[in-house]
């Protein structure tokens, strides 16, 4: 029964022969950060990793990270030295750029471990779709454009994550499962974001008792409690230690950026300029009064301060209190359904849709947060896939600005063209039918929304130049992508809310 | 068990999986115990497949998974990126978009002949009008006349890349789906075994290396061919000649093909009775065709300005030894001197034997017993003799048994005859024999482990002997990436040597279908010597005094290897043919029983 074909393996070596051939491709100036911290690692004392400043891109990533980059940096001597000067900025001998993209490709082979195990830990009749599963995170186009084109190591450490989320699956490996996303924080502090999923799931599942809440257990307290401050102490005591935590603090948190990124997240706070933008239109004639500094900053899309001309200015407080409440909302179902591992799953989803609906100066990379663990539940049954699916066009067309250059044009909508068709055709195959009815207008609306993308991605990418030519109105592409995607995303964010609460 | 099914709730039929027969291709291998398992790992990414998916699903997958790797490939370095003052194919066909959209019809063949002047056929200069054309209005300065010569812009190189990407899929790929098709369904192979083969075909490292790494339009030419192909199944010749003009008329490589395609039409005029209209429209048709191909030119030629034109220019050596003096003002003279003029510039008698190290017998011979010494009319003669020696044998089993089903394994020998033999062959060149040969994976047999085996080996080679020219092209790492990736897909060494073990079967009846000994040692031999080879390179300087030493190793090993791929083919036509002709005679003495 179990054809599980291809696999994993025969997938990840197919998809390694194209990223290598992806090594000359577009590079953004990520591949110089890390580049700059290979340097940083590996030329200059421990205690002034986080003083380092000759280059604009300062190592703003936990000490893990650092650590990891100072690993790396041992065997990048022998491809080039000269990367490894911290002076050499924007160095790219092709030493360079084989030996960094080489090691996103390696690393991500925790990747591909994450998922086999997680396609073994599912019980029989569910095999296939995880193993479906997997693959769609494995070829994730998001993966392709952000790490092995744009230039990150997300494949790297989604796998740890994964690997996590797999081992909180059983009792008995609940503890590796806390120690494993500890050692996330340290690496990368957007994981964050999840943390509350996992720090209400850790304390109802393994704190307290399964049968009662007034029931605690102390043994597994004192040894979580260990294991994760073991982890936050060998990450941050050295440092401690040295008195560079503020140091750190500003380094990992610079709160001052401002609301929106470079280019839209495809958010609430990107629905909120739009309409915005809108009402400077209206405004005159609704009486209301308009800022006039406010009048050239978004459509420009720069970074900074987002001022708006009609709606209230938001403040980062704002933006806090609404990630923290709508956190918490799925949190309560995951207290009171202790041991549900897919409950755990999806408020890991709501938890990242939350953050990156209602966070401060969100990436649009961070769409990764919930694409990726939701993919791990999204063929539990139709309805969980009905939600899922205007996430996977919104969030991965989303990305599409990232890459901007016209030799990656083809790569970026082709390869994610060609994911969406397969593995939208292969999850309703394989998603089984749900035990309640689904919701015949979500269901619909969820269709319309799929089938407006195909002329509004070829408008956006080619129909746009040819109308109005290269120079005139070019904001108008970005905008219609970024709001489209930003409904796909809100949509999706609603309609699994409702399928979460009610399954 | 009924659950109260609202109207939204739509139950799933679960389909009864249908194992295909796969018709003797043995892609899927029993594990016993009901388990099944792929044969080789092409087969398990289709392995979904397997149940009768739509093509309209599988076929769009499929072109843009190979679109992808094609694409991937051209990030990567063209032929004379920063080589002046030649630099190479890439800026000699940019130059010719140059030429052709600045330039009036009559001057084409004639302006400044020795930077890259147009030595093509009339269909790659109409080609490069188009897409000079359409380039001039996304930047005019592309194509400059004579300014922008050796213009090297990454804008510039999408777009080329872009229009190489555009003609293989408006000709090659349409004509390999179409053929393909029609082709398994003759042959009664299954769908998706089509469609495997299909991704074997179309991931072929040696075509994508060369067209869109190297820069090459090979594919139009190679896709005409096979739109010819797959008009002669159809049974449509008049369209078969028209194709197959046109393939000439894009590149005159295509002439390897030409005895076999003159042989398969006279049969078919010839066998089982003579039919002397059908002989008549062919002769009219491909007169016609090549009348349609030349028309624009000789409309540009009959003007005065042409003839001013043509009388600073030389006179081209064909036009020369015409018995007849024409006058130089006439309207004749004129068209005349356009045609010879395209004649002697699309053949070149006046270059020599062979270029660089190639991988055929002459390269071969000349290593140890050097070729210089002799006449060049006479060594002219020698290839001439050679070529027609070796494929004279299989234009007369075509010729005799005209049959659809031939054409594909004559065609390889063939090609390699000429590949082997004839004058002036480039590396490149190699594509020729190798589509064909590369083909026969969809037939009947066409992916179990024998054909499979050998197909593989031969196109692996070919790329290997490709790989001095790649290298130079700065193309190494996608060599490696595709050529190992087709290894992989196809389960071929060095990345499976399952292929070459013998696993009995329970029915027994495809053992013929497994390769023998002597084809596992021959191949497990050039595998061998492929990868040495490749070490040498790398860490061994070749010794003082012989720098080319181990590219002419590269060229024997090859042309050993290709004279060995030659009599693949020619015994397998042979077998094939054998196979044909029992059956016509069991058919006919059932016949006689009725």
């Amino acid at each position: 029964m179990a054809d599980l074909y291809p696999s994993l393996a025969q997938c990840a070596i197919v998809a390694a022969a194209f990223k290598v051939l992806l090594f000359p491709a577009y590079k953004s100036t990520d591949f110089e950060v890390h580049r700059n911290w290979l340097a940083i690692t590996h030329s200059l004392p421990v205690q002034e990793w986080y003083y380092e400043k000759s280059s604009e891109w300062t190592l703003d990533y936990p000490p893990f990270f650092a650590a990891f980059e100072w690993l790396l940096s041992q065997t990048a001597a022998y491809a080039d030295t000269a990367m490894l000067v911290v002076k050499n900025l924007g160095y790219d001998s092709w030493q360079t750029v084989y030996f960094q993209r080489t090691t996103v490709i390696l690393t991500e082979l925790v990747l591909v471990y994450a998922l086999s195990r997680f396609v073994k830990s599912t019980p029989l009749p569910n095999k296939q779709a995880a193993h479906v599963a997997s693959l769609s995170i494995l070829l994730s186009p998001g993966l392709l454009i952000i790490d092995h084109i744009h230039f990150q190591y997300n494949g790297f450490m989604y796998g740890i994550l994964i690997l996590s989320i797999v081992l909180a699956r059983k009792q008995s490996t609940l503890l590796y499962s806390g120690i494993l996303f500890a050692v996330l924080l340290c690496m990368k502090h957007i994981y964050l974001y999840l943390a509350l999923a996992y720090f209400v799931y850790l304390l109802r599942t393994y704190c307290l008792s399964l049968k009662s809440v007034f029931r605690p257990r102390f043994g597994n307290i004192f040894k979580l409690g260990f294991c994760v401050m073991g982890v936050f102490a060998i990450a941050f005591g050295p440092f401690a230690q040295w008195g560079q935590l503020l140091q750190i603090k500003d380094r990992l948190f610079p709160f001052s950026r401002g609301l929106c990124h470079a280019y839209w997240a495809p958010n609430i706070w990107a629905m909120y300029s739009f309409a915005d933008r809108a009402l400077i239109s209206l405004a005159p004639r609704l009486g209301l009064p308009v800022n006039p500094d406010a009048l050239n900053s978004v459509t420009r899309g720069l970074v900074g301060d987002t001022s708006f001309a009609v709606l209230p200015e938001i403040t980062k407080e704002y933006t806090f209190i609404l990630t923290f409440l709508f956190q918490l909302i799925p949190l309560v179902k995951v207290w009171f359904n202790p041991g549900c591992w897919d409950t755990f799953v999806g408020a890991i989803t709501l938890c990242g849709y939350a953050s990156f609906l209602f966070g401060w100066h969100v990436h649009e990379k961070a769409i990764l947060l919930i694409i990726i663990p939701f993919s791990l539940i999204a063929l539990k049954d139709r309805r969980y896939f009905s939600a899922f699916r205007p996430l996977a066009v919104a969030g991965h067309v989303s990305l599409f600005p990232l890459l901007f250059t016209a030799a990656e044009f083809p790569i970026k909508t082709i390869y994610t063209v060609m994911w969406l068709v397969l593995f939208l055709f292969v999850f309703d195959r394989v998603a089984p039918v749900p035990e309640r009815p689904r919701i015949f207008l979500f269901d619909r609306l969820s269709l319309l929304y799929l089938t407006i993308s195909i002329p509004l991605i070829i408008y956006c990418s080619l129909g746009h130049q040819l109308i109005f030519g290269w120079d005139r109105l070019e904001f108008l592409p970005l905008m219609f992508m970024s709001s489209y995607c930003a409904l796909g995303v809100v949509g999706s964010w609603v309609g699994f809310m409702v399928v979460y609460f009610t399954s | 068990m009924a659950p109260p099914t609202p109207s939204s709730h739509r139950p799933r039929k679960k389909r009864k999986v249908a194992i295909s027969p796969g018709s003797n291709n043995n892609l899927i291998l029993d594990l016993g115990d009901g388990k099944q398992s792929p044969a080789f790992p092409l087969v398990s990414f289709l392995w979904a497949a397997r149940a009768g998916v739509s093509q309209w699903l599988i076929l769009p997958l499929v072109l843009m998974a190979v679109g992808l790797f094609r694409w991937a490939v051209s990030l990567w370095g063209y032929s004379g990126f920063q080589v002046p003052p030649m630099h190479g194919d890439f800026e000699a066909q940019r130059h010719w978009m140059e030429i052709t959209t600045h330039l009036p019809l009559a001057k084409w063949y004639i302006y400044d002949l020795q930077y890259w002047g147009l030595d093509y056929p009339p269909l790659t200069a109409y080609h490069s009008w188009l897409f000079g054309k359409i380039g001039s209005t996304f930047d005019p300065t592309w194509f400059t006349l004579d300014a922008s010569r050796g213009f090297e812009d990454p804008r510039l190189k999408v777009y080329m890349r872009a229009t190489v990407m555009i003609s293989e899929y408006f000709v090659f790929i349409p004509a390999v789906v179409n053929f393909l098709r029609r082709y398994t369904r003759i042959q009664g192979v299954h769908a998706w075994s089509a469609s495997i083969a299909l991704v074997a075909i179309l991931l072929q490292p040696a075509n994508i290396l060369i067209d869109h790494g190297h820069f090459q339009y090979n594919t139009v030419m190679l896709g005409l061919v096979v739109a010819s192909l797959d008009a002669i199944l159809a049974g449509r010749m008049l369209w078969a000649c028209i194709f197959f003009v046109g393939a000439l008329g894009f590149k005159q490589m295509a002439l390897y093909y030409a005895p076999v395609m003159f042989a398969y039409l006279l049969g078919v005029c010839t066998f089982p009775r003579i039919n002397i209209p059908r002989l008549v429209s062919i002769a009219l048709i491909t007169l016609a065709s090549f009348a349609l191909l030349l028309a624009p030119l000789m409309a540009g030629a009959s003007n005065a300005d042409a003839r001013k034109a043509f009388a600073s220019s030389p006179v081209p050596p064909l036009l020369q030894a015409l018995p007849i003096m024409l006058d130089k003002n006439s309207v004749t003279y004129g068209l005349l001197f356009q045609l010879t003029q395209i004649i002697y510039r699309v053949f070149p008698f006046a270059r020599g034997l062979f270029e660089d190290k190639v991988a055929n017998a002459w390269c071969a011979i000349h290593t140890f017993y050097k070729l210089a010494r002799f006449d060049a009319t006479l060594l002219q003669r020698a290839s001439l003799g050679a070529t027609l020696a070796s494929i004279v044998v299989p234009c007369a089993i075509i010729f005799r048994h005209p049959r659809a089903s031939l054409l594909l394994p004559a065609l390889s020998a063939v090609s390699w005859g000429f590949f082997l033999f004839s004058f002036q062959v480039h590396e490149k060149s190699v594509l020729l024999p190798l589509l064909p040969m590369t083909l026969l994976l969809a037939g009947n047999g066409g992916l179990s482990k024998e054909t499979r085996a050998w197909v593989g080996w031969a196109n692996i080679l070919g790329s290997w002997t490709m790989y001095p020219l790649l290298k130079r092209d700065e193309l190494r790492v996608p060599y490696i990436v595709m050529t190992l990736l087709w290894a992989y897909l196809l389960g071929l060494p060095p990345t499976s040597f399952e292929i070459y073990r013998s696993r009995p079967s329970p029915e027994d009846s495809n053992a013929y279908l497994e390769p023998r000994t002597l084809t596992t040692l021959l191949h497990l031999g050039f595998y061998l010597a492929m990868i040495a080879w490749h070490i040498l390179e790398a860490f061994v300087p070749p010794p003082p005094g012989k720098p080319d030493l181990w590219v002419v190793l590269n060229a024997l090993i090859g042309a050993a290897g290709f004279g060995i791929a030659y009599l693949w083919c020619m015994w397998k036509l042979y077998t094939q043919c054998r196979q044909i002709s029992r059956q016509i005679t069991e058919e006919e003495s059932q016949k006689k029983k009725q």
